[in-house]
């Protein structure tokens, strides 16, 4: 009996093991990304002599093997139901689960004021730079600083984790600071929103935007400091939009890395203009006719942040074709895309640079050949001090 | 290749058991061949660039086992040839960065090459040098056939890692063994269960540990603390796990790989913890070096000079690095101490105060080991006495408590012989005819196989890859 049971044993276990390399080969391997992971999967490595000889081959491969693995997805959603709701974890995928909205797990580790301080120096330097070429070029640079949810939400961190608000308070004030000392005119959407009372409904609880609410606000904020400056722009006000909730479920960025199984009612918000303004659409260069919202075909189908304009692009330029109006040069990265499809409106022409992906020219060409009456240059306040990607805002 | 990787556990192992066992029983010489061939490429996954020193250390361990059997001509010559070759190796790819920084520190000008130490070759040198000296001392003829030295030299499962094996343990085995299905299922239980126990409880831990280490001024009494017994449990669950594994695959193939752990943390004493704790190498230091150095039959004086010498070698063998030689030395002076002072007295105490003494004596010495230089450590130490930068508690030390309080809660009784006792009280009830008991006690251990395998599988699908800790030495 006992021997039965261990071939029975056996066999089975083989039989698992056996079955996963034939997965692989008969499904896994056609796979290409992982959706909720947001990436692409590790590709078959070449075999070559170097990589045979120092490892990498084996390296690489391990890593494209267990990308492949039949089932991965389906495995790795059970897994964070299992960490989530079984093991209650306070951080699921780096991701703080335990509040009514979902939060980064960020590092115990803190950046000082001094650090800050010394950095703030050189990078709003780059912008001083890049205001005194707009201005050459016979245009106003302005910095719209817009808080990350996770700052915007600091509050609903359990009490135990680090929300790194002391030092984000540090590093923003410092950063204004500098600009101002540089000449940049500034917009701090954090204060703004904090002197409207700091309304939880501009936030998505599942995405580390804004929602449509709050780029309304901004919209709002950039108008009127721009009017206060003595730009006549129309304004789309409340009256002619009507905001809209779709019916569809809602992937937050945050919540894609829970493979969507945290329970939440958000919603993404669009505003329709009553008495739309008309343009056409060029992206990349490529002509588009692609809208303002990308909406899903059906009610049900899931929709996420990219449903602003059809997600990030290197290039896309707008033109409502009314002479009468300024241009507008928007450089920045997804945080702009909500603001896009209202600032628009305001313009004759806006451009709009996702420095991330455009690398035909530097921003400083970019606004010597097309010479922009206004530039905003939009980021998440996570991404002040960078100097890369939409940071890289002035080469000598 | 890691036992711990998608390719060795749905690669690597079914290729080598389908191609091992569809090979017919009597072709003993065609399954050795199986496993050499396997072994090879399992150490060449890695990077082919160390697998010329693998071979290389074989076949001079083959010729110089030839040449120093006793009554051999020149054989002491050959024999201390043979150790000094399979040493100055090791010195040369494990020391020779520790020693040219430490001559540099001392304002020598000194380039410092960049040496990249080949998988393993801690264990496979020692393996050597007790082959050459239990040839040498007649207690094993030298072996004629080079396939199987070779074999003993690089058998997958225990190749990087150990256990360390003796030859005259194993040889046997090469040429009269019979795989069946009883060890075969016990072997794969053994292995999933060490698998479980590295991806489900080591790197967990090792998350808490890494985190206390790093701290720096945010170190306060609890996450030293923390740190400090996650580290432990870590080091435990990480390296018995792959001794758990060895010892399931030297199994499935009938080769016998001997135990290396036995419930530490339940040791009496330090010098009972080192029976406890990776005994392959606490045999190897005191069948070859403590024992031929006149071990405890000399004088007091020499017996301190011997202790003292093999935890010297013991500290650097773990490592090149002066925190190594503190922790050797730290050891040496608990086991010094136990021997000749407080050993007697420690004896009289009651069971549970010995306990905690031995599992605190580890706990430090592990903190010691640990880190990665003696200023960590020192803050470290510290900071577990009262003295820590960031006071008592922190949200720190609150949070890792609360994510992984399912690995401390499992961990804790894991390492200690609850499982013994458990299975005692089923064999029990079993042998007393109760059915249930029986049922689970045969079973039991085979169902949660796939739970743990597939769990395991998962959590090494969604974790960042951790080698295994003893890998490095």
């Amino acid at each position: 009996m006992e021997r039965i049971c261990n071939r029975i044993f056996l066999g089975i276990l083989l039989a698992v093991v056996l079955a996963v390399p034939a997965g692989v080969a008969l499904w896994g391997r056609h796979q290409t990304t992982a959706y909720y992971e947001n990436r692409a999967l590790a590709q078959l490595p070449e075999v070559t002599a170097q990589a045979l000889l120092d490892g990498s081959f084996g390296t690489e491969a391990e890593s494209w093997y267990a990308d492949h693995i039949p089932g991965r997805t389906t495995l790795l959603m059970l897994d964070t139901f299992v960490q989530m709701d079984v093991l209650r974890r306070p951080v699921v995928n780096d991701t703080v689960v335990g509040g009514d909205v979902l939060v980064p797990f960020l590092s115990f580790k803190e950046w000082t004021a001094a650090d800050y301080a010394a950095n703030a120096g050189p990078i709003s330097q780059d912008y001083g730079h890049l205001s005194d070429y707009v201005e050459e070029n016979g245009g106003t640079l302005y910095f719209v600083g817009i808080p990350e949810q996770r700052i915007y939400f600091e509050d609903t961190f359990p009490d135990y984790l680090n929300n790194h608000a002391t030092e984000a308070e540090a590093a923003d004030s410092i950063f204004f600071a500098a600009l101002k000392e540089q000449g940049v005119s500034c917009i701090d959407m954090g204060a703004i929103y904090d002197a409207q009372g700091h309304p939880d409904t501009y936030y998505s609880a599942v995405d580390h935007h804004y929602n449509y609410y709050g780029a309304y606000a901004a919209y709002r904020a950039i108008l009127e400091t721009l009017e206060e400056d003595g730009w006549d722009l129309p304004v789309l006000t409340e009256e002619d939009l009507t905001f809209e909730e779709l019916p569809n479920p809602y992937i937050g960025s945050r919540n894609r890395k829970l493979y969507n199984l945290w329970p939440n009612e958000d919603k993404a918000i669009i505003a329709t203009q009553k008495d739309p303004v008309a343009f056409t659409r060029t992206d990349e260069g490529e002509p588009s006719d692609k809208p303002l919202f990308i909406l899903p075909a059906a009610e049900d189908l899931p929709t996420t942040y990219n449903l602003y304009m059809g997600g990030d692009f290197g290039e896309t330029v707008l033109e409502t074709h009314r002479p009468e109006l300024p241009d507008v040069l928007i450089v920045g990265d997804s945080f702009t895309n909500a603001l896009e499809t209202l600032l628009y409106a305001s313009f004759d022409e806006t451009r709009i640079l996702d420095l991330r992906h455009y690398t035909q020219c530097s921003l400083k060409d970019y606004i010597g050949q097309y010479q922009p009456d206004i530039v905003l240059c939009v980021q998440n306040d996570t991404f002040y001090y960078t100097t890369t990607g939409n940071g890289a805002v002035w080469t000598d | 290749m890691a036992f711990h990787s998608m390719v060795f556990l749905y690669g690597f192992l079914p290729a080598v058991i389908l191609c091992y066992f569809l090979l017919p029983a009597r072709w003993r010489t065609g399954r050795n061949c199986i496993l050499l061939i396997f072994s090879l490429g399992f150490y060449a996954w890695g990077g082919i660039w160390a697998l010329p020193v693998l071979l290389a250390s074989c076949a001079v361990n083959c010729l110089a086992g030839l040449g120093c059997a006793p009554g051999r001509p020149w054989g002491r010559a050959v024999y201390w040839c043979g150790v000094g070759v399979n040493i100055a190796a090791l010195a040369y790819y494990k020391y020779t960065g520790f020693f040219l920084e430490n001559l540099q520190a001392l304002g020598m000008e000194v380039t410092i090459p960049s040496i990249v130490l080949p998988a393993g070759i801690s264990f496979f040198t020692f393996q050597a040098v007790a082959y050459l000296t239990d040839v040498r001392r007649g207690t094993i003829p030298p072996e004629r056939n080079p396939g199987k030295l070779t074999l003993f030299m690089v058998f997958f499962p225990q190749l990087l890692q150990g256990p360390i094996l003796r030859y005259g343990a194993f040889a046997p085995a090469l040429d009269d063994r019979r795989e069946n299905s009883s060890a075969a299922a016990q072997g794969a239980t053994r292995f999933c269960f060490g698998l479980a126990k590295k991806v489900l409880l080591a790197d967990a831990l090792g998350t808490i540990a890494d985190a206390a280490f790093s701290s720096g001024d945010r170190l306060t009494v609890a996450l030293a603390w923390l740190g400090a017994i996650a580290y432990s449990l870590q080091l435990y669950f990480d390296f018995s796990g792959y001794t758990d594994m060895a010892i399931g695959l030297g199994r499935i193939f009938g080769l016998p790989i001997p135990e290396n752990f036995c419930y530490p943390y339940a040791a009496v004493s330090v010098t009972d913890f080192w029976r406890r704790w990776h005994q392959t190498l606490s045999f190897w230091f005191r069948d070859y070096v403590y024992i031929p150095l006149g071990g405890n039959r000399c004088s007091r004086r020499r017996q301190v000079v011997n202790l003292a010498a093999v935890w010297l070698l013991t500290g650097l063998w773990h490592g090149a690095a002066w925190t190594f030689v503190l922790w050797g030395g730290y050891y040496a002076l608990l086991l010094m101490g136990e021997k000749f002072l407080w050993g007697r007295g420690l004896a009289r105490l009651p069971m549970p105060v010995r306990r905690l003494y031995a599992v605190l004596a580890a706990v430090v010495g592990w903190v010691i080991f640990r880190s990665a230089d003696l200023a960590q450590a020192g803050a470290m130490l510290q900071g577990m006495f009262g003295f820590a930068p960031g006071g008592l508690w922190s949200g720190e030390a609150a949070y890792y408590l609360l994510q992984f309080r399912w690995e401390l809660l499992v961990a804790i009784p894991a390492c200690l012989p609850v499982k013994v006792w458990l299975e005692e009280q089923l064999r029990r009830g079993a042998e007393q005819g109760r059915r249930l008991q029986a049922v689970v006690l045969a079973l039991g251990p085979k169902v949660l196989v796939f739970g743990l395998l597939g769990w395991s599988s998962v959590r090494l699908l969604s974790s960042t890859f951790r080698s295994f800790l003893y890998f490095q030495f």
